[in-house]
C-alpha cells in the first residue's frame, strides 16, 4: 500500500487550499474506513492524502443558541460520552455508542462517518430525524446542506471536489421530545446495522404526538425518512397499537437488498420491528422515562 | 514520496522516513522491530494489532503511521517496566488468560485503555471494552477474570 | 473429584506471550528475505488452457514465479493422492494455488501474482453435496479411479469415502416402534479461524531446508515437503515458533513445500504470510457442511429401538484427512446412546469448494447438533421430558455400542446429571428463555509419540519432545507429569519442542492427543531418569534403591528424612561422566475389541477408545420478533478421565463452549452457486466476542479409563465444542416452538422457522 503525498495542514483554511490545489486528494481523519477499504482491496489509496485529524477546533461538542454544534473531528466515543448529547439528542448518543468496537469509536469521527456515506452508518438516521445541517467548506466559500441532501448513494455524497465537512449543526428538538436509535445486530460488539431506525417523538401537552420523525438505516441506497410512519404518528396517542401501526407504515421508504447479512424479506420484516422499538423508546423518553443509552442494548436480542 | 516523522514508542523516539500509505502496524513490526502487535485480519475486526496512541486504543492495522507522528504510542512491549510485569500481564498469567497468545497483546492494550478510563469496571464493562479483540482459545472467561483481578489489585 | 496435579501452574511460555516478545512465524525475518504470494484459481472449476507469466516476471523486484511445471509431478494426500502442489490442468476450487511468486516486498509479490495471465475454460461447478452424488453429476475428479488411495477407503466417483454402521434389523424395529420420528438437517461449512493466519518461512543451506511454519503437525509437514519435492526427510527440518492457535485449521501439510520451492529457486529465504481472506479460502482444513437425515423408533417408555441415518458430508475439492469423516460422523449419528438396531450410511462428496479437514472434533458438532435436536423431537413425540429420554438411553458401563464395543466404566450419565443440576434444569424462567441440553461423545486417539528427559548439571531439567503446542497448554503441562515422577517442581523444567530435528516423532497438536500420548512418553522418559538418579543416590546415601524416594527436590531414605541428598547435587555429581537422560515412547494403550463386521469403510473409528462423554446445558434467550438469540449461561460437564492440569482443562472447555456457541448461531460460510465464499472476512463471519460469551460453570466427572492416557486421562481439547450447538438448538426450539433445521441457526433462520417463512 504505497501512496504519493501526505499533507498535514495546520488550519482548516490551509486544508481547503490543499484540497483545491490537489484534485483527487482525499481527506483522512480517523482512517477507519479509508485504510480498511484499501487493505481489503476495495479501493486504492488516493495519490494525495490531506490529514486533518490534528486540525484544532474541529472536535467540539457544544450548544450554540439551542443548536448542537459538533465538529467534524468529534469521535464517536466523545459524542457517546457527552452529557449534552445524551440529554437532548439521545438518539445520536445511542448510535455513537454502538459504532464498531471501542477502538473504532476512539478513532472514528462523525465527519468521516458522514462522508463515507454508507447506507448502514449508525449516526445517519439520528441526524436525519433531528434535521441536522452539514457545513461544507471549500477554498471558495461555505455552504450548509440538510444531512439528507448530503448522501447521493452508497459511498457517494453531494459534496463537491474541494469541499470538506467541517461541522454538523443539529437543531434542538422541541420541549417534550424524546429520541432513540435502535439497530438490528447479531452480537454485542463489532457490529454494523443489518437494519436500523431512529425516531424523534414530540409529545404535546395533551399527551398526543405533536410531531414525529422516523429514519431508516440499511434498507435503501442511503439513510431514508419514512413520511408514512411520521404521518401515522402525528396526532396519535403513543399507545403500543399506534406505534405498531406507524412502524407498519415504514415500508413506504424501505427497499432493502439481499446480502450476506440478511435477505430482503428478512430486512423488510425487521425494519418494521426495529422502527417500532425505536419509536417506542423515543416516546418513553419523550414522556420523561430514562431509558439507558445505548437503546439497542435495552431492547434487542443481544440485550 | 517519503515523509519525515518521529514516532515515540514506549518512551523511545524513532526518526523515520515513511511512505504515506504505510500503516502504523507495518512500521512498528518492520522498521521498529516491535512484533508484539499482530496482524490477524484485514478489516479491523480482530484487535490483535491494538496499540495505544495518546492513551487511546487504536487498531494500528488501519491507522496511517504518519498520523501518529509525534504522539505517544504504547505497544504491549511497553507495558512491563524495569523488568517488572504490568499488573495486567501478571494477572493474565495468574488467571490462565493466555493460551496461544496471539490475541494477548491486543487484549492487554484494550484492558489497559479501559482501566485508565475506568479503574473499577464491572464484568460487563470489561467484556464490552474487550469486544473488539477476538480470542479463539479461551472463551474469554479467564481473560475477563484477569482484568477484574488486575483492577482489584490496583486499588487494594 | 481427585485430580493428579492440583498445584497452580503458570505456563512456561506465558511470560513470552504477555510481554509481546515471543515470536510467531510472521514475526521472523531473515537477511535477504523475499516475500511470497500466490495466484489463486479465481474459478471454482475450470480447465487451464495456458499460464503466461511474462508480464509478472518483468515486474522489477520479482525473483521467480513457479507453477506445477517447476516442481516434481507428485500427487499427494493422506488417504487419497488426489492433489498437486500447484494446479495441474484443472482448478477445482477458488483458493487452489495456480502459481507462486517470490519478490522483494509483499506488495510487489501481490502485484506480480495479479499480472500472471491464466486462460481458463470454465467447467460446470459442483457446489451441492446431494447434486454431487446424483446420477450423471459432473465429476470433480474425472481421473478419480486412477488415484492411489488407502485400501480401506471406499470410493466411487464423487463419493470420496463411504462408511456404514449396521447392527440388528432397523426395518423391523421401526415397524414395531410406538413412535417414529424422521427429520432432515443441513449444516453449512464453517472454519477453524485461529487468530494467527498461516505463515511459513523457508531457508536452504546446501541441500537441506529449514521451514519455520505455523503448523500444528510439524512431522507431517516434514513428510509433505519431502514427498512433494522428492528429497529425503532428513533434508527437511520443520521448526514451529509460537503457534497462534490452530483448532485443526493448521493440521496437515499446507504450504511449507511451496515456500521451500520458492526459496530453492531464488537462493533466498522466502516468507509467506496469509491475509485473513486467504485464511478462509485457501487452506484445506475447513469444517465440512453436512446433510443429515435421521429416523428413530422409540417406545412409549422412552426406550430407543432403532436409528436409521443417511449423511452426506462435503469433502470439498480435495481429500485432505476427511476420508475418515464418514465413519466418525456415522458414530455421532448414533450418539452416546444404547440403540439396538442401527443402520447409518455416510458419504463424503467431492464439490468445487475449499477442501474439508479436521477442525476441532471433526464432524461432531454438526452431526451432534442434528442428533441432539432429533432427540428432543423424539421425546416430544412420546410426550417425555427430553432429559428423561436421555437419562433412559445414555450409555453406561457394560453397554454395547452400535459397533459392539463393550464399554468400560464411564461417566456419561453423571455428566447429564451434573449439567442439569448445575444449570437448574426445570427452574422458572422468563417466557423468552429456555434451557436446552445436549449430550455427545468423542474418542481418544492413542498413537506413537516420543520424548527425552534430561537433567542438567545445575539440577534443572529439559524435556525434549516431538509434541506440538498450539496454545492448549498440553505441551506446557508436560513438566507437571515429569516433575511428579522425579520429585521436582514443574518450574524446574524447560521444554525444547516444535523442532523435528530435536524431538521424536509425534502426530502433532491434533486429535486431543498430546497429553494422552506424549504424556505417556515423558513419564516413561522420566522413569528412566528416576532409575539413574536412584542409582546415584544409592551410592550417596548408602541405601538400597527400594528404600529411597524422590521428594521435594531430594532423594531421601524413606522414613528417615534427614538421610537425604538434593537432586541438584546428584546432577552435579553426574555431570561429566554420566548422562542423566531418559527416552520414552511407550506403547499406546490397547484398543477395546469390537465386532464391526457389519460395517463398511472402516478406518479405525468403529472403536471409540477411551471415550469422552459430555453434557452441555445452555440457557438461551430468544428475541422472537427478530430471531436474535443470546446464550446467557452454560453448564458443562465432562467425563474426560482424570484431569491432569485443571487450569488447562477449564481453558479447553471454556474455549470450546464459546466456539460451539459461535457455530450454533453465527459461524457459517455462505457459498454461492459459483462455489465461491461470500463472507471470507471477520465482519461477516462472526465469532463470538467477549461481550457475547456467557458465564460457564464446569463439572468434571472422574472416570479413569483403562484404555486411557497417563493416570487414566482422556483427550480434553476437542470434546468441549461437540454438544453446544445441539443444546442451543434445543433451547431455541423450546422458546419458539419451531425447530431450526439449518446450521448456523442465524437470526434470520430462527425468525423464518418460527414465522413459517422459507429461508
Amino acid at each position: 500500500m504505497s501512496t504519493g503525498t501526505y499533507l498535514q495542514p495546520a488550519s482548516v483554511d490551509e486544508a481547503l487550499t490543499l484540497l483545491a490545489e490537489h484534485g483527487g486528494a482525499a481527506l483522512v481523519a480517523g482512517g477507519t474506513d479509508l485504510v480498511v477499504g484499501t487493505r481489503q482491496g476495495k479501493r486504492t489509496l488516493p495519490e494525495t492524502l490531506v490529514a486533518i485529524h490534528r486540525l484544532p477546533g474541529l472536535d467540539g461538542i457544544a450548544e450554540d443558541g439551542g443548536t448542537l454544534a459538533i465538529g467534524a473531528l468529534a469521535t464517536h466515543d466523545a459524542i457517546e460520552r457527552s452529557e449534552l448529547v445524551r440529554s437532548r439528542w439521545t438518539a445520536l448518543a445511542d448510535a455513537s455508542a454502538i459504532v464498531g468496537s471501542p477502538a473504532t469509536r476512539h478513532v472514528g469521527t462523525l465527519g468521516g462517518n458522514l462522508a463515507n456515506a454508507s447506507p448502514a452508518m449508525e449516526t445517519g438516521a439520528p441526524l436525519a430525524v433531528f434535521g441536522a445541517e452539514v457545513e461544507l467548506r471549500s477554498s471558495s466559500g461555505a455552504r450548509s446542506v440538510a444531512v439528507a441532501d448530503l448522501w447521493a448513494g452508497p459511498g457517494r455524497t453531494t459534496a463537491a471536489p474541494g469541499e470538506m465537512i467541517t461541522s454538523v449543526r443539529v437543531p434542538a428538538p422541541a420541549d417534550g421530545s424524546g429520541s432513540a436509535y435502535v439497530r438490528l445486530e447479531y452480537r454485542r460488539s463489532m457490529e454494523i446495522a443489518v437494519v436500523g431506525a431512529a425516531a424523534l417523538v414530540t409529545l404535546g401537552g395533551d399527551g398526543a404526538v405533536a410531531d414525529a420523525r422516523v429514519a431508516l438505516t440499511a434498507v435503501a441506497p442511503t439513510i431514508v425518512r419514512s413520511s408514512a410512519a411520521e404521518q401515522a404518528l402525528r396526532g396519535s396517542r403513543p399507545t403500543d397499537d399506534a406505534i405498531a401501526a406507524a412502524a407498519a407504515a415504514v415500508h413506504d421508504a424501505a427497499s432493502p437488498i439481499s446480502d450476506v447479512r440478511g435477505s430482503d424479506a428478512y430486512r423488510k420484516a425487521m425494519v418494521e420491528v426495529i422502527a417500532r422499538r425505536a419509536i417506542g423508546i423515543a416516546a418513553r423518553r419523550a414522556a420523561g422515562e430514562a431509558v439507558p443509552v445505548p437503546a439497542t442494548m435495552t431492547v434487542g436480542g443481544t440485550r | 514520496m517519503s515523509h519525515a516523522c518521529t514516532l515515540n514508542v514506549n518512551g523511545m523516539s524513532y526518526p523515520l522516513q515513511l511512505d504515506a500509505g504505510r500503516t502504523l502496524l507495518t512500521v512498528l513490526r518492520g522498521e521498529l522491530g516491535l512484533t508484539g502487535a499482530k496482524e490477524g485480519c484485514d478489516d479491523s475486526e480482530c484487535g490483535a494489532c491494538m496499540v495505544l496512541v495518546d492513551g487511546r486504543p487504536v487498531n494500528s492495522c488501519s491507522y496511517l503511521a504518519l498520523q501518529a507522528d509525534g504522539r505517544e504510542i504504547t505497544t504491549v512491549e511497553g507495558l512491563a517496566k524495569n523488568g517488572e510485569l504490568h499488573p495486567l500481564q501478571a494477572a493474565f498469567l495468574d488467571e490462565g488468560g493466555v493460551q496461544c497468545g496471539f490475541c494477548t497483546p491486543g487484549m492487554l492494550i484494550s484492558a489497559e485503555a479501559l482501566l485508565r478510563q475506568n479503574p473499577k469496571p464491572s464484568e460487563d464493562e470489561v467484556r464490552l471494552a474487550l469486544g473488539g479483540n477476538l480470542c479463539r482459545c479461551t472463551g474469554y472467561q479467564k481473560i475477563a477474570k484477569a482484568v477484574l483481578a488486575a483492577a482489584q489489585g490496583a486499588t487494594a | 473429584m481427585a485430580t493428579a496435579a492440583q498445584t497452580k501452574f503458570i505456563r512456561p511460555d506465558g511470560k513470552d506471550k504477555v510481554t509481546g516478545l515471543g515470536r510467531y512465524t510472521a514475526d521472523l525475518t531473515m537477511t535477504g528475505m523475499l516475500h511470497a504470494c500466490f495466484r489463486y484459481a479465481d474459478h471454482a472449476h475450470a480447465r487451464i488452457r495456458s499460464i503466461d507469466t511474462a508480464k509478472a516476471r518483468a515486474l522489477p523486484g520479482v525473483f521467480c514465479i513457479l507453477t506445477q511445471d517447476d516442481v516434481p509431478d507428485v500427487r499427494y494426500g493422506p488417504f487419497v493422492e488426489d492433489r498437486t502442489l500447484f494446479a495441474r490442468d484443472v482448478v477445482r476450487y477458488e483458493g487452489e494455488v495456480v502459481a507462486g511468486v517470490a519478490a522483494t516486498t509483499p506488495e510487489i509479490a501481490r502485484e506480480a501474482a495479479a499480472l500472471i495471465e491464466v486462460d481458463y475454460e470454465p467447467l460446470p461447478v459442483v457446489s451441492d453435496v446431494e447434486a454431487a452424488l446424483a446420477e450423471g453429476a459432473t465429476l470433480v475428479h474425472d481421473g478419480w479411479s486412477g488415484y492411489s488411495a488407502s485400501d480401506e477407503v471406499v470410493r466411487d466417483g464423487n463419493d470420496a469415502s463411504r462408511s456404514t454402521i449396521v447392527k440388528g434389523d432397523v426395518d423391523a424395529a421401526l415397524a414395531a416402534a410406538d413412535a417414529v420420528v424422521k427429520e432432515r438437517y443441513v449444516a453449512d461449512m464453517s472454519h477453524a479461524v485461529p487468530i494467527e493466519p498461516h505463515a511459513a518461512l523457508a531457508q536452504w543451506q546446501g541441500d537441506k531446508v529449514t521451514v519455520w511454519s505455523s503448523t500444528q503437525v510439524p512431522y507431517i509437514a516434514r513428510s509433505g515437503v519431502a514427498t512433494t519435492l522428492q528429497i529425503p526427510e532428513s533434508h527437511v527440518r520443520i521448526i514451529v515458533p509460537h503457534l497462534g492457535g490452530g483448532f485443526g485449521g493448521k493440521c496437515e501439510f499446507h504450504y511449507e513445500a511451496h515456500v521451500a520451492a520458492l526459496a530453492r529457486a531464488t537462493g533466498r529465504p522466502v516468507r509467506l504470510v496469509f491475509s485473513r481472506s486467504e485464511e478462509f479460502i485457501a487452506p484445506d482444513h475447513r469444517r465440512e457442511g453436512q446433510v443429515i437425515e435421521l429416523e428413530t423408533g422409540v417406545m412409549k417408555d422412552g426406550t430407543l429401538v432403532a436409528r436409521r441415518g443417511r449423511l452426506i458430508l462435503d469433502n470439498g475439492a480435495y481429500s485432505a484427512d476427511a476420508p475418515f469423516f464418514p465413519q466418525l460422523a456415522a458414530m455421532h449419528a448414533v450418539g452416546p446412546y444404547r440403540i439396538p438396531n442401527v443402520s447409518v450410511d455416510a458419504s463424503l462428496a467431492y464439490t468445487n469448494t475449499t477442501p474439508s479437514g479436521s477442525v476441532r472434533a471433526p464432524t461432531a458438532p454438526q452431526a451432534c447438533w442434528a442428533v441432539e435436536q432429533h432427540m428432543d423431537s423424539v421425546a416430544a413425540a412420546i410426550g417425555m421430558d427430553p432429559v428423561e429420554l436421555r437419562r433412559r438411553n445414555i450409555l453406561k458401563e457394560g453397554d454395547t455400542t452400535a459397533t459392539n464395543q463393550v464399554l468400560e466404566p464411564i461417566g456419561a450419565a453423571e455428566t447429564l446429571e451434573r449439567a442439569v443440576e448445575l444449570i437448574g434444569y426445570g427452574k422458572d424462567l422468563p417466557e423468552d428463555e429456555a434451557i436446552g441440553v445436549g449430550c455427545g461423545w468423542w474418542p481418544s486417539f492413542g498413537g506413537p509419540s516420543g520424548a527425552f528427559v534430561k537433567l542438567n548439571g545445575d539440577g534443572s531439567g529439559t524435556i525434549i519432545t516431538g509434541a506440538q503446542e498450539c496454545g492448549t497448554g498440553a505441551v506446557m503441562a508436560l513438566p507437571i507429569l515429569v516433575a511428579e515422577e522425579l520429585g521436582m517442581r514443574p518450574e524446574d523444567f524447560s521444554i525444547l519442542a516444535q523442532d523435528t530435528d530435536a524431538g521424536g516423532w509425534d502426530a502433532g497438536a491434533s486429535g486431543s492427543q498430546t497429553t494422552f500420548n506424549n504424556g505417556r512418553a515423558v513419564i516413561e522418559a522420566a522413569r528412566e531418569v528416576r532409575a539413574q538418579l536412584l542409582e546415584l543416590a544409592e551410592e550417596e546415601l548408602e541405601a538400597s534403591r527400594e528404600d529411597i524416594e524422590l521428594v521435594e527436590g531430594t532423594a531421601r531414605v524413606k522414613g528417615s528424612p534427614t538421610k537425604s541428598v538434593p537432586i541438584t547435587k546428584l546432577a552435579e555429581t553426574a555431570q561429566g561422566d554420566r548422562l542423566l537422560l531418559g527416552k520414552g515412547s511407550g506403547s499406546p494403550p490397547p484398543s477395546p475389541e469390537v465386532d464391526a463386521s457389519g460395517c463398511t469403510g472402516r478406518l479405525g473409528l468403529e472403536t471409540f477408545a477411551a471415550p469422552t462423554f459430555i453434557t452441555h446445558a445452555v440457557r438461551v434467550r430468544v428475541d422472537r420478533e427478530t430471531g436474535v438469540c443470546r446464550v446467557l449461561e452454560v453448564a458443562a460437564s465432562h467425563d474426560c478421565g482424570v484431569i491432569l492440569n485443571p487450569v488447562g482443562a477449564e481453558g479447553q472447555v471454556e474455549g470450546g463452549v464459546v466456539m460451539g456457541i459461535g457455530m450454533a448461531m453465527l459461524e457459517g460460510s455462505i457459498v454461492g452457486e459459483d462455489g465461491r465464499q461470500r463472507n471470507p472476512h471477520l465482519l461477516d463471519y462472526k465469532l463470538q466476542t467477549a461481550a457475547d460469551a456467557p458465564p460457564i460453570s464446569i463439572a468434571f466427572v472422574d472416570a479413569p479409563s483403562p484404555y486411557g492416557g497417563p493416570k487414566g486421562s482422556k483427550g480434553t481439547g476437542e470434546p468441549p465444542c461437540v454438544p453446544t450447538p445441539g443444546a442451543v438448538g434445543n433451547a431455541i426450539a423450546q422458546v419458539t416452538g419451531a425447530r431450526v433445521h439449518r446450521l448456523p441457526m442465524t437470526p434470520e433462520r430462527v425468525w423464518a422457522a418460527s414465522h413459517g417463512v422459507d429461508a
